[in-house]
Order: structure tokens, then C-alpha cells, then sequence
């Protein structure tokens, strides 16, 4: 089915337990098709996500990112995500500096009951991720030696 | 009488080695006020005026900051290992100062005593080392302490002293020297004059004395109390050679890498236990000081220690050999004052 | 100035108010000036004040080498003063417990540091004594200069330059160990079990530990520009630095150091946080 040279992207996610994951659960009990490029990492909270965890995803050679967790006020431990945004916010700066392309690092609210949006943000980061191509950058500089 | 080559050639020989696949390294501005040895894509690049002394030291081209042993991989319930080929590309090093030479002839000792390193060894063989005397030093240069001195051959295959207006005299003191310049120098009736390098700023017997008779000397908290012990000393010096070695992978398989150490971190002797014997900074300032002047010339006969003085240039806080070796003199001096009086 | 500076450090050490005084010393006019620790009031005469003082003093007091001193006296420039603010905000030190002798100053380094081009502490402000004047006026603006011109880069240039300035990283924390606030007993980059951040000095390492550290220090860096000037490859550590400090400031009008009531950005948070990125 798939052919040889042919760009797949690969997308890491990082998702909170209780809305983002449950939403992607609800995306695939309600047999709602999205692309299998993802790879779905599942963390208790959006706050518990490492800003390492990005960079780690890129040096294992992720084409794009996603984090997602609950809506603000929606979360399960309470202010989990509210910290997680605060940071988001500034690591998102630093990223920029180093010239680590934003197109490819996405943030999301994405709860139990949007499979929907689950299944459409997936889509688009897919084929967004697609048309801008493999993330060379960040897996070359891994990969050299000193 | 004497051989001389210009810049000119020198650049053209380095693209000429470059462009046979080969390495080559040598000093270079690598920011308009930061000049360091390093790899050089060019003759151009190559900086062979206006620096004292390179931030860094010509180790890294011998042993490096990091290299990997083997590489292993999980397969299944099996584990393969793959030993690492060590590196045996021709470098050859256009530029290092004396005190940088001398440090490779000091590390072959211990890198070829109870194992002969051939990570290191490979490499040894590989390079041509092509010093150049200096035209200048700083007050952080003590060179002449330690038996070396601004045009000292030790360790180097040639070396190359300025004459000026671009031309240098080449003197080749080994084979691989001689046949690295012949047929690229010019007769000329032109001799290089060494200058002379800093007078002898520490009387390093005095101190190996002292060392030797006060091991616990109450001094040495004094004087590394504003050591941050960070290994800005040990991985510029050209001598420092301790190292760590690390596993770095994952589930599917990863490296075994041998990485610098410095012997300033506070976890550098940190047991797994939990005991640290050097827990304060003042046994770690000792000892690196024992290592270099007492421990390593009693087992191979060599101090380790050139005087290049990078310590103290890239110390943050101004300390480094030459300014704990003055302290310790003048701590003994003073409690020798309080003892007679 | 220096003599009342001395004869200050030598009442304190007299009166037994403090048992050492963190300051500045140096072995000649000409050399370089470097920290030093007075424990006893004759000394009080290595003390000396100039435009060579560059070390911020602050990264001492959470050292244990120091603390078994006792109770310090430290010298000060206003920036130096603002890590003493976030320290004290994040309860390392006592500011009760600390006798701080501040220095107005016109500015380190001859030519002037780029951080006192655009200095607008001249004067500490919360110091039991300052002393001295300072001629330099405080500037209120152009801190992040220096980064915009940066940013003009296209990100692939942005990318090529850190790669080729964090390729002569050697991993040896000088950065580290002369920030005031990477104060940690046990580094997130000494963590070996398991391993967070690869110890090696490669670009995949060197990327890992700058993000981490310039990330560890987000409103809490007071641009003191230590960890640029002791850098031995001379990487311009302050642009990642100054990428966060920027963004404390543009997204929560917040500046480490500067107000020590106001909370601190980390650890905090506001239901109005901007989200206009979030999908």
C-alpha cells in the first residue's frame, strides 16, 4: 500500500489524559478516520509537559508537534493547563530565536467530547506537515558528531 | 641561513590538504574578538597574527570533547555491539603555540601507560603537528616556568617563526616535519630572533616542595573560595585530560561515548553511594594542583602543566594554575613569617 | 569612595554584624579584578571598586563553600541587586540575615559593556547604604536591540547561526556556575538516572542544555551578562537569555528583579494569558 519515496509525515502528539486523549478515543469509537501518521503520547496533564519533551520529539525526528490538553477551566487537576499555556507562551519565543520552523509546533484545546476537532486538527497538521516537508534541520544537527 | 615560506604558500598548502580529503586545523577568528583553534574549511580562515593565545588548545584534534567506543542495539532479546573505528583521516595542526605542542608529548604518557588508547594513538599518528613561535606573551603566560618558552620544539614536527611582512622562517625537527615542507620553502639569509618569553613568574620546585610536605594545608579553602567549579580550566587547558565515560540511547539502542570530565565539578569523585571524598572546593582546587605538579611528574617524569595560561584566561573568576600557585607561595611564605616571629 | 567602602566593611567586621564580606579584590591597578571573601577587618584593604568589578557577587550566597563563612556582607551593583531581589523572591537567601553594601556605578568594562549602554539601575535601590554616585543616567529602552536586529534573520539563518555558534560549546557550565540563579543542588544537566540532557558536547547535547537553561531561567534571568562574558568559545548566550527576559516583558510587563512584590511569571498564571496561537 505505501510507496517507496514517498514523504510520510511524522507527527508526535502529546496529549492529557482526560480531554485530549478521551477526544481522540471518541474520534475512533465514532469510527471517524484520521491520519495514522500521528503517534499519541498520552501524559496525565498538559501540565506536566516538559517543554524538553518538544525538543525530544525533534531529535528523534518529528516533522511536527503537537501539545494538547484540556480547555482553560476544563481541567482535570484543577490549573494544570493554565501553567502549561504560561509556558507555552514563552518557550514558544525561544523556539523562535533558535529558528526551529512554529509551522511545525502546534498547541491545541481539545476535549473528551470534540472528536470532530480531534479528527480535523489531525487532518490538517497532516497535510500541512506534508506540504511543507520532512524537519531535516533539527534530526541533521542530532546526527553530527561534534 | 634559513628556510622561509610566506603566508601565501602556507594558505595554499592547507587548501592543497584540504583538497586531497584530509583535515586540517589551525587558529581562527572565529568571532572578530574570539580567536580559537579550529577546523579549517580554507587557507584563509587560517589566523597566524593578532592573538596571544587561542581560547582553546590543540587536545580536541587528539582526544575529543566526545567520541563514541561502540554503538549497541537492541534486537529483540539479543544486544549487538559495534566497536567504533577510531578516526585515521591525515590532520594536520598549522599553528599550534609551543605550550600547545609540548602538551601532546606530556599526554602520551598517560594515554599509552596501562592501556595504550588507540583512539588517541590513531590519531597521534595521523597528525603533523606545525607550531608557531611566539611574538608576544601576556601576564597570564608562564611558559618559561615550567621549562618551556615562546620558540620550545617539544612536541612539535616543525615549527614556524615569524619574520614579518608575512614570511616565516620554517624549521622541521622530524620526518613527517620534512615532508610536509619540502620543496614549498625559499632559501634566505633571513633568521628569525625568538623573544625571550616572561621572566620565571613561580618557582615551581619551591612549590612541588610544599606540596609535597602540607597535604592538608588549611590554605587551599582559602584560596578556592571563589572557584565556581565550573571546567572552563580543565577543557581549555592543553593538558587536562580526565574524561567520563556515558551511555546515551534509548529503548532501541544508543552509544557508549567517552565525553571530558574536569575534576572542578562537585560530582566529579561523587561516590554512588552518596560519599563525596572531594566534597569542597578547596580539595578539588588541591588536587588538581597535586595532579599536575607532584602525581603526574612522579609517574611519568613530565609536570603537567605548559604555561600556556589558559586557565586564568578563561577562568570567570581569575584564578587558574599560575594564581593558585602564587597564593600557595605567598600562604606559605606568611605562615613561615608567623612561625619565626 | 573606596575608603568609606573599607572603613563600612571594617566597622561590620568589627562589630561582629557580619562574619565575611563578599567583595571585590585585585592584585594590581591594571589587572583584572576578581571576587574575594574578608573574614578578618585588617584586610578590609584588598577591597577595591572599579571598572573591572564585573562578577555578580550574588551567585555566592547560595554556594555552601560560602555559607559555612556565616553571615555575609556582599557588594552590589544595581544589577547584581536584582538577582538578590528574584533569590529572595524564591526564598534562597534572607535579605534580613544579609547586609547589602550597594555601589552606584557608571558602568564595567572599558569600552563599556553592552549590558550598561542600556543599564537602567545604576543605583541599587534596596541596599542597607549605597555609596557613591553614579554620572550615567538610566536608560529606559533599546535592552533588546541587540535580539530584534537578531530576529531580522529568516529562521534557516537563525538555525545556521546556532548551529555554528553552539558547535564550539564544550559543555563546561561556566554559564552555569556564575549565574546567581542556577542555583540547583543537583543540575537537571547532572541528572543521570535517568538522563534528561545528553552530557556530551555535541550539537544535539549543546542544543539540549541551552534551551534547558536559557527555558530554567524564563522571568528569572536579570541579564546580568555574566554567563556571555565568561563563555571561553565567546557564544552570545545573552540573545537566548534576552529572548525570554523580551517575552517576560511583552506578554506579563514583568522584568526579574525589578519589583520584588510583584509575582513571578513561572509558577503563576492568568485566566486573561493570551492564547491567540492555541488551535
Amino acid at each position: 500500500m505505501s510507496e517507496v519515496g514517498v514523504f510520510k509525515p511524522k507527527i508526535i502528539a502529546y496529549v492529557c489524559n482526560w480531554c485530549t486523549y478521551l477526544g481522540a478515543d471518541l474520534a475512533g469509537t465514532n469510527r471517524l478516520e484520521y491520519p495514522s501518521n500521528v503517534r499519541i503520547i498520552r501524559l496525565p496533564c498538559t501540565g506536566r509537559i516538559d517543554f524538553n519533551l518538544i525538543i525530544k520529539a525533534l531529535e528523534s525526528g518529528a516533522d511536527a508537534v503537537l501539545v494538547s490538553g484540556c480547555h482553560p477551566g476544563d481541567c482535570h487537576y484543577t490549573s494544570g493547563n493554565y501553567h502549561a499555556r504560561r509556558r507555552w507562551i514563552l518557550f514558544r519565543e525561544l523556539l523562535e530565536t533558535l529558528g526551529i520552523e512554529m509551522e511545525r509546533v502546534h498547541f491545541a484545546w481539545i476535549s473528551a467530547a470534540e472528536g470532530r476537532k480531534f479528527q480535523q486538527t489531525i487532518t490538517e497538521i497532516t497535510e500541512h506537515t506534508r506540504k511543507l516537508g520532512p524537519y531535516t534541520a533539527y534530526k541533521k544537527l542530532c546526527e553530527a558528531g561534534v | 641561513m634559513s628556510e622561509v615560506i610566506t603566508r601565501k604558500s602556507l594558505q595554499d598548502m592547507v587548501d592543497a590538504w584540504i583538497g586531497q580529503g584530509r583535515f586540517a586545523a589551525g587558529p581562527v577568528f572565529v568571532k572578530p574578538d574570539v580567536c580559537m583553534y579550529a577546523p579549517l574549511a580554507s587557507g584563509e580562515q587560517l589566523a597566524l597574527d593578532g592573538f596571544i593565545h587561542p581560547a582553546n588548545s590543540i587536545k580536541e584534534f587528539f582526544f575529543p570533547r566526545h567520541e563514541k567506543i561502540y554503538t549497541y542495539r537492541f534486537k529483540g532479546h539479543r544486544l549487538e555491539l559495534d566497536d567504533s573505528e577510531p578516526a585515521k583521516t591525515p590532520q594536520l595542526i598549522l599553528g599550534a603555540r609551543p605550550c600547545d605542542a609540548a602538551s601532546i608529548a606530556i599526554l602520551d604518557r598517560v594515554f599509552n601507560w596501562d592501556y595504550k588508547d588507540k583512539f588517541y594513538n590513531l590519531r597521534r599518528e595521523a597528525t603533523t603537528v606545525v607550531s608557531l613561535g611566539c611574538a608576544g606573551y601576556d601576564n597570564n603566560c608562564f611558559c618559561t616556568s615550567v621549562g618551556l618558552g615562546p620558540a620550545a620544539e617539544k612536541g612539535s614536527d616543525a615549527m614556524l617563526l615569524p619574520l614579518g611582512d608575512g614570511e616565516f622562517e620554517i624549521r622541521c625537527f622530524t620526518e613527517k616535519g620534512k615532508a610536509l615542507f619540502t620543496g614549498k620553502t625559499q632559501t634566505s639569509s633571513k633568521e628569525a630572533k625568538p623573544i625571550s618569553g616572561p621572566e620565571n613568574r613561580v618557582d615551581v620546585e619551591l612549590i612541588v616542595a610544599q606540596l609535597e610536605k602540607n597535604f592538608e594545608d588549611p590554605a587551599w579553602r582559602e584560596i578556592a573560595l571563589r572557584c565556581l567549579g565550573c571546567g572552563a580550566c580543565a577543557y581549555t587547558c592543553p593538558t587536562c585530560h580526565c574524561f567520563d565515560i556515558v551511555d546515551e540511547g534509548n529503548a532501541a539502542g544508543g552509544a557508549r561515548v567517552k565525553n571530558w570530565d574536569s575534576c572542578q565539578f562537585p560530582m566529579f569523585t561523587m561516590h554512588a553511594s552518596g560519599h563525596n571524598p572531594r566534597s569542597t572546593q578547596g580539595q578539588r582546587q588541591r588536587q588538581r594542583i597535586q595532579h599536575k605538579f607532584r602525581i603526574y611528574p612522579e609517574k611519568f617524569g613530565e609536570t603537567l602543566c605548559t604555561g600556556c595560561g589558559n586557565c586564568t584566561r578563561n577562568c570567570p573568576v581569575e584564578l587558574g594554575v599560575l594564581n593558585t600557585l602564587l597564593s600557595l607561595r605567598e600562604y606559605a611564605l606568611r605562615n613561615l613569617n608567623e612561625v619565626q616571629s | 569612595m573606596i575608603d568609606q567602602l573599607r572603613q563600612t566593611c571594617r566597622r561590620l567586621l568589627d562589630e561582629g554584624k557580619v562574619n565575611v564580606i563578599i567583595g571585590y579584590g585585585q592584585n594590581s591597578a591594571d589587572g583584572p579584578a576578581y571576587p574575594i571573601f574578608v573574614t578578618k577587618p585588617e584586610e578590609v584593604g584588598k577591597l577595591v571598586w572599579n571598572d573591572k568589578c564585573y562578577a555578580n557577587l550574588a551567585t555566592y550566597l547560595t554556594r555552601k563553600d560560602i555559607k559555612a563563612l556565616g553571615k555575609p556582607a556582599i557588594i552590589v551593583k544595581g544589577c547584581d541587586e536584582r538577582a538578590l531581589v528574584v533569590l529572595q523572591q524564591e526564598s534562597q537567601i534572607d535579605r534580613e540575615a544579609l547586609y547589602v553594601i550597594g555601589v552606584a556605578c557608571d558602568g564595567v568594562g572599558n569600552p563599556r559593556a553592552a549590558k550598561c549602554l542600556v543599564c537602567d539601575v545604576h543605583r541599587p535601590r534596596f541596599a542597607a547604604e549605597v555609596l557613591g554616585e553614579a554620572s550615567a543616567s538610566d536608560v529606559g529602552n533599546g535592552r533588546y536591540t541587540e535580539l530584534g536586529e537578531f530576529l531580522e534573520k529568516s529562521p534557516a539563518e537563525r538555525m545556521v547561526y546556532w548551529m555554528e555558534e553552539l558547535s564550539r560549546c564544550v559543555k563546561c557550565y561556566a554559564c552555569r556556575e556564575v549565574c546567581p540563579l542556577c542555583y540547583c543542588n543537583r543540575c537537571i544537566a547532572d541528572k543521570n538516572r535517568p538522563t534528561i540532557i545528553d552530557t556530551s558536547a555535541t550539537l544535539k547535547g549543546n542544543f539540549a542544555w541551552q534551551i534547558v537553561r536559557a527555558f530554567h531561567l524564563a522571568g528569572r534571568c536579570v541579564s546580568c551578562g555574566e554567563c556571555a562574558r565568561v563563555c571561553p568559545a565567546g557564544i552570545d548566550l545573552g540573545l537566548l537569555n534576552l529572548t525570554l527576559a523580551r517575552a517576560a516583558e511583552e506578554h506579563f510587563q514583568y522584568r526579574a528583579g525589578i519589583d520584588p512584590e510583584k509575582t513571578p511569571i513561572i509558577g503563576a498564571y492568568s485566566l486573561e494569558d493570551k492564547e491567540e496561537f492555541i488551535l
